[in-house]
């Protein structure tokens, strides 16, 4: 080593001054000749190459000195600083070269200084940062995000590669720009991003703009925006970075909760403006609990929801109404809906009639109900019209019943009044105009008789004996008797293929039924056409609702005219007492209520149907005796 | 003494009416109906008539509106045998409106028919 050619190299220049300026060098330093050889080493050379100064000062350079030399030499020479950064042996070195001038300042020598300075840590961090901002790109372009920066110096404006699929654009023919960028803006919603992004542009920060772009191919689309600045390392404020994430699901999303949520709240004010009743019971572990009770059910019955339970459905059924209590609750337990007419109790105690209808609620058609739907209805004024109604007819009837029996009965006691007093005076003088006067008389009362005994079977209050007789010879016996009395040009056809048909009726009765309806038919009929009986049996295998027939065998009469038929108005009248559509003086009204009356005494229905202008037809049902 | 045409459809009314009139002295024709009793109008006089109302072919009101419609004014009484206010027999009340001069209710007493048709004649 020839530290002495370098110091006579330097022009006089003194050993140690040059150490020391080796010296102040932190990091590891070099002097290094012409022929690439260390001539002088610092400490920090020394601890770093890990070398005694003898093996290292006179000897030609190694390790990370040397590939740099290599990388030195491919730049052509070294002129001035030349700065370099170098992987070596798990470690990252900025070399540094400059030309050792001599004592002067400026007269340049054959040496050079070389410096090493370990950057691993800042190395590390710029790797770290490289990592994070691939990592950030990768998860930018997995949340649907595009990211774009604008460089206020010179309004550079970057998009990263999502920010131009986001917007259906091509990296080759979109050129991002303030104006470029609204005209994909959807118009609704340009003046809204222009505000936004001119502040952004200015240094505000801009969170949350949401708003629609129009992609080329006509695709709108729902994007957000969020945008902050960037500060440089002096906390200057350089550029605005952006993110722009394409949220039209969620909108729609959103849009949809909001549809439904709205139909809820219609719902919702739908059933509270209901003026029935309307409450929601729940399954819960020991049966149903009420979820929701309406205005109208909180009015009706003084109860919330809250209230209800734990007792449930059952708290609006007083105790006295055991048997309403197990319809309903058997109902419950089988899942099934139904009608009940109930008397409720409210929570203070007091009463009203109501209706219950409950409805039940399956999540899946195969299980027990989930919930069930009650709607409860005050029956207080319908009971009451009912009454009153009741009431009102009634009365009707009763004026009816009361004005024909009264004009029957006046008109027979006409002639008991009058000839009474006439034959009292003429009873010496001329004795056979006195009986002519009694027999009158006599008649006459019994005829009132007559038509007292017609009130009273239409009251029911005389029934006669009914006992087990054959039909058939009865109905037979009527017909033909009824037929006697008709006009000419009316046919009575009997249809009668059955030997036997027994029940429990009166002959009487039964011929006075048949007479009835027969000459009803003749009436309706004008004079001429054809009346046909039957009578047959009917056998009915099961009784499908009340107020139908039961199950078993009847007998059928039938009394077919082909007549002017009835209209539907004066058919729900036809069974009322006195009500009659024959001319005056014909028929008294009372002999189809006498019929119905008679029919019903049995056990049996009677039922018509008829068409205007077509005929009617008449059907009585009588249960058979087998 | 006055001669009276009858006109009603029960054979037992029309007989003790008749044998009232009779024993006043009056003279009776029978009608069992309006229509007979148009018919016994043309073919006579009439000082008064005494007639029902429900009758069949042609009831009392019909009858009435037909001879008081040719400007007949021979005097009516009727005869009803509704009870007043029942609602089958509000024919009696209409009987006046058609130009009936008295309205009897049956049954009635032998005066109560007499003095009706002598405050008429």
């Amino acid at each position: 080593m020839d530290t002495h050619g370098l110091q006579n190299d330097l022009g006089g220049m003194n050993l140690s001054s040059i150490r020391g300026f080796l010296e102040s060098f932190h990091d590891p330093a070099l002097i290094v000749d012409q022929s690439d050889q260390a001539v002088m080493a610092n400490r920090a050379a020394l601890r770093f190459l890990g070398r005694p100064v003898e093996q290292v000062e006179g000897k030609p350079l190694d390790g990370v000195f040397s590939i740099y030399l290599e990388r030195v030499r491919r730049k052509g020479g070294a002129n001035g600083l030349i700065r370099l950064e170098q992987y070596f042996e798990g470690a990252w070195y900025v070399l540094q070269v400059f030309d050792l001038l001599g004592p002067d300042g400026r007269t340049p020598t054959p040496y050079r200084v070389m410096s090493a300075t370990d950057v691993s840590e800042r190395k590390r961090r710029e790797f770290d940062f490289l990592e994070i901002a691939a990592g950030l790109e990768e998860a930018t372009r997995i949340a649907q995000m595009g990211t774009f920066k604008i460089i206020w110096a010179n309004l550079q404006i970057d998009w990263s590669p999502h920010n131009y699929t986001l917007h259906g654009v091509s990296h080759d023919t979109f050129q991002p720009g303030g104006q470029a960028y609204l005209v994909l803006v959807h118009p609704d919603d340009r003046a809204y991003v222009n505000r936004r992004g001119t502040a952004l542009a200015r240094g505000e920060a801009a969170a949350n703009v949401e708003y629609r772009i129009v992609r080329p191919d006509g695709a709108v689309r729902w994007v957000r925006m969020d945008g902050r600045v960037l500060f440089d390392s002096s906390g200057n404020g350089y550029a605005s970075f952006g993110t722009i994430q394409d949220i039209t699901d969620a909108k729609h999303r959103e849009e949809e909760l909001r549809e439904l949520l709205r139909r809820n709240a219609i719902l919702y004010e739908a059933l509270e403006a209901s003026p029935n009743g309307v409450a929601v019971f729940v399954s819960v572990q020991e049966g149903f609990e009420a979820l929701y009770v309406n205005a109208a059910f909180e009015r009706l019955t003084q109860h919330n929801s809250f209230s209800l339970n734990p007792a449930s459905i059952r708290t609006l059924i007083p105790d006295s109404e055991v048997e309403s209590w197990s319809r309903i609750a058997t109902a419950i337990d089988h899942s099934q809906g139904g009608d009940f007419d109930v008397i409720c109790r409210r929570r203070d105690g007091t009463e009203f009639p109501a209706k219950i209808e409950l409805a039940p609620v399956h999540d899946h058609p195969q299980q027990a109900a989930s919930a069930f739907v009650v709607n409860l209805r005050d029956l207080t004024i319908e009971k009451q019209r009912a009454a009153a109604l009741l009431q009102s007819q009634k009365m009707e009837a009763l004026g009816q019943l009361s004005g024909g029996v009264a004009h029957e009965i006046n008109n027979l006691l006409q002639p008991v009044i009058a000839l009474s007093d006439l034959g009292t005076s003429v009873l010496e003088k001329n004795p056979e105009k006195a009986r002519q006067y009694f027999d009158v008389i006599g008649n006459s009362g019994r005829k009132a008789r007559e038509v007292v005994r017609q009130v009273l079977t239409f009251a029911r209050r005389d029934s006669p004996q009914l006992s087990s007789l054959n039909l058939v010879p009865l109905v037979t016996d009527a017909v033909d008797l009824a037929a006697k009395g008709l006009p000419a040009q009316i046919e009575v056809v009997s249809d009668i293929q059955l030997e036997t048909a027994m029940a429990l009726v009166s002959a009487t009765q039964v011929s006075q039924v048949v007479l009835n309806l027969v000459r009803n038919a003749s009436d309706a009929m004008n004079g001429t056409g054809r009346i046909a009986i039957g009578l047959k049996h009917l056998n009915i295998e099961q009784s499908a609702m009340p107020g139908e027939l039961h199950a078993g065998p009847w007998i059928k009469l039938t009394v077919q005219d082909q007549g002017c038929g009835i209209d539907s108005v004066t058919l729900a009248r036809v069974f009322e007492p006195f009500f009659t559509t024959k001319p005056v003086g014909r028929g008294t009204g009372l002999g189809l209520s006498v019929v119905y009356s008679i029919v019903e005494g049995w056990g049996g229905v009677i039922n018509i149907e008829s068409k205007v202008d077509q005929g009617t037809i008449v059907v009585i049902y009588i249960p058979e005796q087998v | 003494m006055a001669h009276i045409l009858l006109v009603e459809d029960s054979p037992e009314v029309s007989l003790s009416v008749r044998e009232i009139l009779a024993s006043a002295g009056h003279s009776v024709e029978d009608a069992g109906n309006g229509k007979q009793a148009l018919e016994r109008l043309k073919g006579g006089k009439f000082d008064a008539i005494v007639s029902d109302i429900w009758m069949p072919e042609m009831d009392g009101i019909a009858f009435l509106k037909e001879i008081r419609g040719t400007g007949n004014k021979v005097p009516v009484v009727v005869i009803s045998g509704g009870a007043p206010n029942a609602p089958l027999t509000y024919t009696a009340p209409m009987a006046a409106t058609f130009g009936a001069n008295v309205v009897l209710y049956k049954p009635f007493e032998k005066e109560e028919l007499l003095s009706a048709l002598s405050s008429v004649l």
